[in-house]
């Protein structure tokens, strides 16, 4: 690549940018170590902040909530939105607009649409029917709906690629439906299982209106809980809590980029 | 892989997700308490935890739409006791939010000072006990306003504040309410001139450069410790209590309660509708208004009591201003409005106008 | 359940072995989706035309009042608030996009002409940031942009804003916000288009044409197309309905939609009103893709947009 004034000036330009992705979050690390409770100025290095949430027991429960969540969600997102990317892919020859249309419905409907309708609805379930009262399983119900169309998709996408000769030979190889699924579908199935488990699951932490809105009174998630923190204008807790979330986050960032790699070698 | 026990694994999950919200039992022996933030003594809760031998679970709010907001969305069966203003009261009765009390079990009730024992917005105190009362009044910074007016002029007129950042109250009926009093229409107006008039004013004072934003009481003491904002709206009880824990950010802080008039309210213990311990509540509610507790619970809140056996064992702060407002203060008083029906609506509109444009 | 689009062709009584096997695979999702989505959308349509009761509940009969008073009109007359919340979402919407794509822009033709092993890099660098939850990057903002940080004091130097003011909470906190959470998924997409480009054609441009603008809009921009459309999809469409960021950097100034919408649920105050302003949102959501993808189809040479 020649360097250009202009390829230059692009490399400054994108160096301000990725300044501008992460000062924010680099404040909120900085300023969780800060003695001060203040957003102002940098007074010392200090863990209190830290120590406080130790002994928080609404935060430990929101953060068990929030992997509960994650988890069930995810879990039943897997086996709904595999068979739909399945049937997708078995059945492609067939007019599914319909199926489409409606997977897609999870992701364009805006998220305080979603939550609300859901929301409205599960209230409305209760004081009439009795079921369905906002708590965590609403919660629940509300994460495996938009988690379903990102497994489906994966999974069908995975298919795509694959060899169709391979769905043949398998065919001739194992008599029944339950050999091929075990020992072929899921086998070839793995590494997209997996990754749409992930992705399921960060969509769920991710999430903040469409919890906020199908939660329960008492069922508080870590995002609900920084949100109500911030509402109460306790700052330097939730600086430490979110540093914490952060921190995940880069993990997974490490995690991915190394998946990613091995990917590219195999 | 057959298709009939993979529906029925899914039909069980569906039905199983449907039913768990309603099926949490809740036959445990607990109390679960839904109260404003800062708002209780732990001691206190630790006492009757030992005295019944149960656990105290409590969760917090900031304003009440978000407390209606939650009892909406299935806390009438999950909390056992709330803790409302005056103002709440009607419209928490008529929705049927909340169950009578069965005061038979509340022999305390009789510890009461009279004129909280049939208030106005509960006749008979059929629904509702006292907690505690107080008053909202503003917190200002002594060193930018060393001159402040004992008034609303200070939010309200742009000469004043200069240039200043400030807040309003988050709860739209006492920011409407003030504009009401600092224009001459009595802070209680529920009169829709009045409110438009009101209206117009709030909508040009949030237009101000300075102004901050519409800030719940507690949390506006949080802004104006971080010098976000150098005057805003405020309980009188937790002013002190913040200002006792922390005396050296309150040291510039002070609280006054404007001459044009403001708001007094009276914060009341109600037992939601399908609360699932309600004997549990009456004993809980019974427990508050004994005396010593009583006393406790103010002595350690800094809000006024409204319980006269528990007088002689206040402390003396709580005897003066700003807990008890001076007698001058306190004819300048009067109870934010209980709105219903046609007039609810009419300030509804108005109040999401105010935060549109 | 949801009934299968086509007829059944022949008489028969049961359906045919590869029709019962798509129904087994794809009726749990179905049936999850009907009924935790379509039908709760279905019954806050429904609510949209019910009458308010006295304490926010829907009630019968069915009536147009909400979409009025949507409209402005309330039992004191028209008045303009909620237009200003419409057009103030609006507003926010095409700034904010605006401002995506021209950022946007170079940053994806910059990973394009980078070292390839340097490019997975630079697009996960660009696309962690957004893996937070959005409520911690809002966050983030408010601590950088409160009174008397550097920023605000910078600002206050300017004239920009008033002495002893932070630039959070404001209009701008808002677009800024909005910016800063949207910009990956313009990013992903622009880069997509670029990676198809020929390289040489860029630079082969840039010869012939004696201006980059000329060069960027007669050879690149038309290249880069579908990709833009997909980015301004994944961008609008959520920034119009954005609940968050107004909420936590404006401050009570800049209310939008998103706010208008959640308020009359939570305070429990007009429901028909919150979901007339829901449905409003959902039909500007789906004609603003139909659009796109008429646009798309027309420009792109068919290229479905890939969300």
């Amino acid at each position: 690549m020649k360097r250009t004034p202009f390829t230059r000036g692009l490399s400054v330009f994108w160096w301000l940018m990725i300044a501008f992705l992460y000062l924010p979050l680099g404040v909120i690390v900085l300023y969780s170590f800060n003695s001060a409770n203040s957003a102002a100025f940098f007074a010392g290095f200090s863990l209190r902040w830290y120590e406080r949430l130790l002994g928080n027991d609404q935060l430990l429960t929101a953060l068990g909530n929030t992997l509960a969540l994650g988890v069930a969600s995810s879990v039943i997102a897997l086996v709904i939105g595999t068979l739909i990317g399945y049937g997708m892919y078995r059945h492609r020859g067939r007019k599914l607009g319909w199926l489409v249309a409606l997977i897609y419905l999870p992701i364009v409907m805006p998220d305080i649409v979603f939550g609300i309708s859901e929301m409205a609805f599960f209230i409305t379930m209760d004081r009439e029917f009795g079921i369905l009262g906002p708590s965590l399983a609403t919660m629940i119900i509300a994460h495996v709906t938009f988690q379903i169309p990102f497994v489906a998709l994966i999974v069908y996408s995975r298919f795509v690629g694959l060899d169709p000769t391979l769905f043949e030979a398998a065919k001739d190889l194992y008599a029944s439906p339950a050999q091929r699924a075990r020992h072929f579908l899921l086998p070839t199935l793995k590494p997209s299982l997996i990754a749409a488990f992930f992705l399921a699951f960060t969509l769920s932490i991710d999430d903040f209106v469409i919890s906020f809105f199908t939660a329960g009174p008492e069922n508080a998630t870590l995002p609900i809980y920084i949100w109500g923190a911030i509402r109460r204008g306790v700052s330097p807790e939730i600086n430490a809590i979110a540093t914490l979330m952060i921190l995940t986050v880069a993990i997974a960032a490490v995690i991915s980029l190394l998946f990613n790699k091995e990917g590219r070698r195999s | 892989m057959t298709r009939t026990p993979l529906t029925a694994a899914i039909a069980l999950t569906l039905g199983g997700l449907a039913f768990a919200g309603t099926a949490q039992a809740q036959q445990d022996d607990k109390l679960y308490l839904f109260n404003w933030t800062e708002y209780m003594d732990p001691e206190i809760i630790e006492a009757f935890e030992t005295k019944y031998d149960v656990e105290v679970v409590q969760s917090y709010f900031n304003s009440l739409p978000e407390m209606t907001a939650k009892l909406n969305a299935g806390g009438t069966s999950q909390y056992d006791i709330i803790v409302p203003s005056s103002y709440y009261v009607p419209r928490l009765v008529q929705s049927g939010l909340v169950q009578e009390l069965d005061k038979s079990k509340i022999p305390n009730l009789d510890n009461l000072m009279p004129e909280f024992a049939d208030p106005t917005y509960d006749p008979g105190s059929a629904y509702s006990v006292p907690y505690q009362w107080g008053v909202s009044g503003i917190v200002y910074d002594t060193e930018t306003f060393p001159d402040a007016p004992k008034s609303w002029s200070l939010l309200f007129d742009p000469e004043v504040t200069g240039d200043q950042p400030f807040s309003l109250m988050g709860d739209g009926q006492v920011s409407m309410g003030a504009a009401c009093a600092y224009l001459g229409t009595g802070y209680d107006c529920a009169d829709p001139e009045a409110w438009k008039a009101a209206a117009r004013l709030l909508l040009d004072t949030k237009h101000r450069n300075t102004f901050s934003g519409f800030t719940d009481g507690t949390p506006t003491l949080q802004q104006i410790q971080r010098g976000v904002i150098r005057a805003g709206v405020t309980y009188n009880g937790d002013y002190l209590q913040q200002k006792q824990q922390n005396p050296e950010a309150f040291e510039t802080l002070a609280f006054m309660v404007p001459d044009e008039g403001s708001e007094m309210w009276v914060d009341t213990m109600m037992i939601p509708a399908e609360a699932p311990h309600p004997a549990l509540a009456h004993e809980f509610i019974n427990f508050i208004l004994n005396a010593r507790i009583g006393a406790q619970l103010s002595n350690y809140i800094y809000y006024a009591s409204p319980n006269q056996a528990a007088v002689p064992e206040l402390d003396a702060v709580l005897t003066q201003p700003p807990v008890l407002p001076t007698d001058e203060d306190r004819a300048k008083l009067a109870f934010t409005p209980s709105l219903d029906g046609q007039n609810l609506q009419i300030f509804q509109q108005l109040w999401t106008e105010i935060q549109s444009r | 359940m949801a009934q299968p689009p086509y007829p059944p062709a022949r008489q028969r009584r049961t359906l045919s072995p590869d029709t019962r096997h798509l129904l087994w695979s794809v009726a749990p999702g179905v049936v999850w989706i009907v009924i935790f989505l379509v039908l709760p959308s279905l019954y806050l349509i429904g609510v949209a035309f019910m009458t308010n009761g006295p304490y926010g509940q829907p009630q019968m009969p069915l009536s147009l009042e909400s979409f009025r008073q949507l409209a402005g009109f309330g039992f004191l007359g028209w008045s303009p608030g909620n237009l200003y919340t419409l057009l103030r979402s609006l507003w926010q919407t095409v700034i904010a996009t605006g401002l995506v794509i021209l950022i946007a822009y170079p940053l994806a033709y910059h990973i394009s002409i980078s070292p390839r092993q340097w490019r997975a890099i630079m697009l996960l660098a660009v696309v962690v940031p957004s893996w937070t939850n959005q409520v911690i990057r809002a966050f983030g903002w408010m601590n950088l942009l409160s009174p008397g940080t550097p920023l605000s004091q910078v600002a206050q130097f300017f004239g920009l804003i008033g002495p002893n003011m932070g630039l959070y909470p404001s209009n701008f906190a808002v677009t800024l916000g909005l910016i800063y959470n949207f910009l990956p998924f313009m990013v992903l997409p622009l880069y997509a288009a670029f990676e198809k480009l020929d390289a040489g054609l860029i630079e082969a441009a840039r010869d012939l044409y004696a201006s980059p603008v000329r060069a960027f809009w007669h050879a690149v921009f038309p290249q880069t197309l579908s990709g833009l459309l997909a980015g301004t999809v994944l961008v609008s469409i959520p920034a119009f309905g954005m609940y968050v960021v107004p909420e936590l950097l404006g401050g009570g100034r800049a209310m939008m939609l998103g706010s208008l919408v959640a308020g009359q649920f939570s305070g429990g105050s007009n429901w028909p009103l919150g979901a007339a302003g829901a449905l409003i949102m959902l039909l500007a959501t789906l004609g603003g893709l139909y659009a796109m993808r008429k646009v798309g189809r027309r420009l792109g040479g068919g290229e479905e947009v890939v969300i």
